[in-house]
């Protein structure tokens, strides 16, 4: 278990406490705007898409090529994104903190 | 180009375009790997959109008469377009519009487990997707009983003759209806809406109503029926959904990795263009193959396996970039409440007569659904 802090673009922020697994379907099971994970995990889609804080890239680690290949294509795409489908959240990431892209 | 699955296989491990022959003669380079697809239908300066009646292939300037809204516009006028209907198109991910879609794929299972036969096409599919449409504009559900009549496609159904005409005529009534008596409904926001200070005209109107009856209409249709006719198939993929709900939806992304019937969309070269080492005249258009991007092997391990459980499947089924389908949503909870209702409540599936939909052009065939699918529903 884990917990998570959703910033927003106007630096409201939302921390969930004792979470883990997909972080995309956690931001969707809590109602954190701007992610609605549309095509449900499998990378079609970039509506999970968020910037890792940078205390916590290493950790969380890069996009894999699928992933790279979707987000390549994304206006908003920087050097710390990452969709949210393809982070698993367990108890190594205690703590994490990511920026809710905005949306395209 | 003998599978009619994927008949841009050999095309598109020779070279990234493939130069198809259409309607009076006109070639169209079509885009045929996904990156490729992807990049050309983000580059709006180079690929345009602003080409009324001409985005389809084949081109739409016979059987419409209306620029479709907000399709065939480009930035920077397109969002402020598009953002004038997105409510609507969202409303599928309200619990209440979801509960109407599960609620109408009971009635019809139910109805397929009761007879002895059902034609999935007539009796399913074209009711499913009239009455979902109902829900997803907003307007009384009896509304369908029309709808329903203008068959699978509404622009080249049957005995070939175009109901586009009958559609615009339709659809002005409607909004005229609405005029007289505002609601929430989909024709009655359009007729208060504002576009850069002033109201939206008629033909504008028709625009957004024309590519809302007809843009997810065969879609829907042939996806629903392809998916019925792959369970009669594979029941053992049922089976695993129904020991494992959670393959719901990653089975529905798969089956619109495949069964995309739109086979690819146009944009027109404002300038000269060279494409992929293909020229194109000023104000000639191009394809963005969708169909051919979902098997590209660079991108899909055994591209025509169908895997209910493929993940990562980063198809582009719905499109890519600012025009993606304002569907989606729609269409995504039809199909998986589809698979989910019909893994709960449904043993097996039995496949009869089968008519296939073919798409024929000079250069190739492709399957996109069924003109008929007689199959029988046993409860389970």
């Amino acid at each position: 278990m884990a917990t998570v802090t959703f910033k927003q673009e106007d630096g409201s922020e939302t921390k969930l406490q004792d979470v883990s697994g997909n972080l995309m379907e956690i931001a969707v099971d809590n109602d954190i705007a701007g992610i609605t994970g549309d095509c449900g995990g499998v990378c079609s889609c970039s509506t999970c898409h968020v910037y890792v804080d940078a205390a916590w890239q290493e950790k969380v680690g890069a996009a894999g090529s699928d992933e790279s290949d979707t987000l390549e294509f994304v206006d908003s795409c920087k050097p710390s994104s990452r969709l949210g489908c393809q982070i698993e959240v367990y108890d190594e990431l205690n703590g994490l903190v990511v920026e809710v892209a905005p949306t395209e | 180009m003998a599978d009619y699955n994927d008949p841009f296989q050999e095309a598109r491990a020779k070279c990234p375009v493939f130069s198809g022959r259409f309607q009076a003669g006109e070639i169209i380079p079509m885009i045929l790997r996904l990156k490729d697809v992807r990049q050309a239908a983000k580059d709006h300066e180079k690929y345009s959109s602003d080409a009324p009646r001409r985005v389809p292939i084949p081109s739409e300037e016979d059987v419409r008469t209306v620029r479709q809204y907000p399709l065939e516009v480009d930035p920077p006028v397109h969002a402020e377009y598009r953002k004038l209907v997105e409510p609507f198109f969202l409303r599928p991910r309200q619990p209440e519009v979801l509960e109407k879609i599960h609620n109408l794929l009971d009635g019809l299972i139910t109805q397929a487990l009761e007879a002895d036969k059902t034609e999935a096409v007539k009796e399913f599919a074209i009711p499913m997707q009239s009455h979902a449409l109902t829900y997803l504009l907003n307007v009384d559900e009896k509304e369908a009983d029309l709808w329903i009549s203008w068959g699978i496609h509404v622009f080249k159904d049957g005995d070939g003759k175009s109901k586009g005409p009958f559609m615009e005529n339709y659809s002005r009534e409607m909004f005229e209806a609405a005029e007289e008596n505002p609601g929430d409904d989909f024709f009655s926001a359009l007729n208060q809406a504002e576009f850069q200070g002033r109201k939206l005209t008629m033909d504008e109107k028709l625009g957004y109503a024309n590519i809302a009856f007809a843009g997810g209409r065969d879609t829907i249709i042939h996806t629903a029926t392809r998916i019925i006719s792959y369970f009669a198939d594979y029941p053992e993929d049922l089976e695993r959904i129904r020991e494992n709900p959670k393959l719901v939806n990653t089975a529905a992304e798969e089956f619109f990795r495949l069964f995309i019937p739109l086979t690819h969309i146009g944009r027109v070269c404002p300038v000269k263009t060279d494409v992929h080492g293909v020229e194109v005249e000023a104000g000639g258009r191009i394809s963005l193959c969708w169909s051919s991007a979902n098997r590209d092997p660079e991108v899909f391990e055994d591209p025509n396996t169908t895997k209910i459980d493929r993940k990562p499947n980063p198809h582009i089924a719905f499109g890519f970039g600012i025009h993606s389908c304002l569907g989606a949503h729609h269409a995504r909870a039809i199909m998986r409440g589809l698979i989910t209702k019909l893994s709960e409540r449904v043993e097996r599936i039995h496949k009869h007569e089968t008519q296939e939909l073919i798409e024929e052009e000079a250069d190739y065939t492709r399957k996109v659904g069924y003109e008929k699918l007689f199959v029988t529903f046993d409860a389970r």
